[in-house]
């Protein structure tokens, strides 16, 4: 009786001495349990404890806004645009350009840290913004403010080129895309100076090649590239589109 | 009339002089009680007293016969307060102890999540209690009661030591073991009442489970009366205290009464009756509020006596070995600590093990645990007859 409920036993379709029956899932358990007690269970009491979260943790977006230049590359390069450069008084009053950032529109892509010229966007790991009315999820420039941020935040592109890939070099490049510099087409140029005055790094100086019929000076804006930041500013500004970026490919 | 003291009224007599002390021996829950009405009765009496002095009513508070019946209502609460606290210590414990096996904290309200089952109760006592139309409304109402009651009852008549019992005479543990084994008739009746498939199908299976483990557990008992001669439970201890555990010569018994005993509480792996993963909520399907509140608690207590009586028969009960006379101190506490130590063991095979089905119980009962209780049976009797024990 007894050895026909053992049979499965016997014949070998269950090995005992392999799955050692019950006792094996108890020591499991136990075994899972004196880790648990020795050390702390996987789970954490979330809204009392955090999770430690690394610093290229991709949270809301973070300016430092005295680093910032108002450059707008981050809302130029924003695919969600999320990102509207707004005028606003800085520390001593005088109006500048900031970002402001729409959370309800921001997919956490990075990309306004990664292409930002001075590293002042960069990814905090502030993730809790919930709020009442979507009006409150527009973060102004000062609302924007982080304190800890830390130089792991400032995420710089490393990429290889096209051409370097070409020519069998994989060599991995820093930023390459911060050495475009904007060239300029003499012929469409007005001398309007509105490329002098957008920059915001003041790389931009007006030269004078001669006279026009009029007589007034042919002024040709002329690059620093020790200033530059590869902004896209001075193209966008100008009316005839006479400047155009000369991409590093 | 002169003035007495409070003093006066508020005297601790030795319980055993009381003519109506209901115990033969020394009893501590009765004793606590009686000094409990002492103070409460007395106070009384002292206040009437001095509103009008000389009065028959403060003479009668603390007669021998008022002080022994209040301090039997008394001893009532504290044995049941106790056992109350210890079921929810032991509930604290399982909630604890399966949250680390799955890698979780458990409850976490209130000291270390004691206070989990506080809220539980309000929640389910705040519950709306809603009835099924075409339920039988007597043997709905009835059986319900009398498993919860059955329960209740046999949770407050395990002694904690010598000196904590309700009740002790000589076949103590056939009477505990007697209610016990009454709830699955209860189970079947109810499922039976309840008009519903899966009650029904719970009832069954609580009736046939029970035929399956009963008979080996019934054995085994018989067969630790046998080794300690008695049927009594202080006898039983006393007779392990004497000799050793009987955990040691008996260690098939113990594996077996231990596995009957997790069947006897109905907790997993053993809780057919109620399968929430098959069957809704088994034979509680239908009951609501505090209702299941209450069978929820009795499934507790009905845990909490499957250990105690482990601990009685195998473990030595409120003694521990070796330490002599400091077993005089806090055998209670012992007791208890046994207890939650065994249903920690229960715990951890409720986490180890799934659900087995209707016939592997019964293959289990009758082919693997009825010749394990013979052979421990025959182990105990050629041990009696070669004058061991």
């Amino acid at each position: 009786m007894t050895m026909d409920y053992l049979e499965k036993y016997r014949d070998g379709r269950v090995n005992t001495a392999k799955t050692l029956w019950v006792m094996k899932p108890i020591y499991l358990i136990l075994r899972l349990f004196n880790k648990t007690v020795v050390h702390r269970p996987v789970t954490i009491l979330y809204p009392y404890e955090k999770l430690w979260m690394p610093d290229n943790y991709r949270g809301r977006p973070a300016l430092a806004f005295n680093t910032c230049i108002g450059c707008g590359m981050c809302a130029r390069m924003c695919p969600t645009t999320a990102i509207v450069l707004v005028e606003c008084p800085d520390d001593e009053g005088k109006p500048v350009k900031r970002p402001q950032v729409n959370m309800g529109r921001c997919s956490f892509c990075g990309y306004c840290a990664e292409y930002c010229p001075t590293d002042a966007m960069t990814m905090s790991p502030i993730v809790e913004l919930a709020e009442y009315t979507r009006a409150d999820l527009i973060y102004g420039p000062r609302r924007l403010a982080y304190d800890h941020t830390t130089d792991g935040m400032k995420i710089d592109i490393e990429e290889t080129l096209l051409s370097d890939y070409q020519a069998g070099n994989g060599e991995r490049r820093i930023n390459p895309a911060k050495t475009d510099r904007p060239v300029l087409d003499n012929a469409k140029c007005i001398s309007c100076k509105k490329c002098f005055k957008s920059c915001p790094v003041q790389a931009i100086t007006m030269e004078e090649h001669g006279k026009n019929a009029k007589g007034r000076p042919i002024l040709w804006p002329s690059v620093d590239d020790q200033k530059c930041v590869s902004c896209y500013t001075c193209v966008d500004v100008c009316p005839k589109s006479a400047l155009h970026m000369n991409e590093v490919l | 009339m002169v003035y007495s003291s409070i003093l006066d009224w508020v005297n601790f007599p030795d319980i055993m002089a009381n003519p109506y002390y209901p115990f033969e021996t020394y009893n501590l829950p009765y004793d606590i009680s009686q000094k409990l009405w002492e103070i409460i009765g007395g106070t009384i009496a002292w206040l009437i007293n001095l509103l009008f002095p000389g009065n028959p009513v403060s003479e009668w508070l603390v007669c021998d016969m008022t002080v022994n019946f209040f301090a039997l209502i008394i001893f009532m609460i504290v044995v049941f307060l106790v056992v109350f606290i210890g079921i929810l210590i032991s509930l604290w414990e399982e909630r604890k102890v399966l949250g680390r096996t799955m890698d979780r904290r458990g409850t976490m309200v209130g000291m270390k999540g004691f206070l989990q089952c506080v809220a539980d109760g309000f929640k389910t006592f705040m519950k709306e209690d809603t009835q099924p139309r075409k339920v039988d409304r007597m043997t709905y109402m009835w059986t319900v009661s009398l498993v919860i009651g059955t329960s209740m009852l046999i949770a407050c008549m395990i002694p904690l030591s010598d000196r904590w019992y309700v009740v002790n005479y000589n076949t103590g543990l056939l009477l505990i073991m007697g209610l016990f084994a009454l709830a699955p008739f209860f189970i079947l009746v109810s499922g039976w009442s309840q008009n519903n498939k899966y009650s029904l199908i719970g009832g069954m299976r609580a009736a046939e489970m029970m035929i399956s483990y009963e008979i080996p557990m019934l054995i085994l008992i018989a067969t630790a009366c046998l080794m300690a001669g008695t049927f009594n439970i202080g006898g039983i201890v006393q007779a392990q205290y004497d000799t050793m555990p009987y955990f040691i010569p008996q260690c098939i018994g113990f594996v077996t009464f231990f596995v009957c005993a997790n069947a006897e509480a109905e907790r997993t792996p053993f809780d057919l009756a109620e399968a929430e993963s098959e069957l809704v909520e088994g034979w509680q399907t239908e009951y609501a509020g505090m209702k299941w509140g209450l069978i929820m608690l009795a499934d507790y207590m009905r845990g909490y006596v499957s250990c105690a009586m482990i601990t009685i028969l195998y473990l030595g009960g409120w003694n521990l070995p070796f330490i002599g006379d400091l077993n005089n101190y806090v055998p209670e506490l012992v007791f208890l600590l046994k207890t939650w130590l065994v249903f920690f063991a229960m715990i951890i095979v409720r986490a180890a093990l799934p659900r087995v089905r209707t016939d592997q119980i019964l293959n289990l009962g009758w082919k693997v645990f009825m010749p394990l209780s013979i052979i421990n049976l025959v182990i105990v009797l050629l041990l009696k007859m070669g004058g061991v024990f």
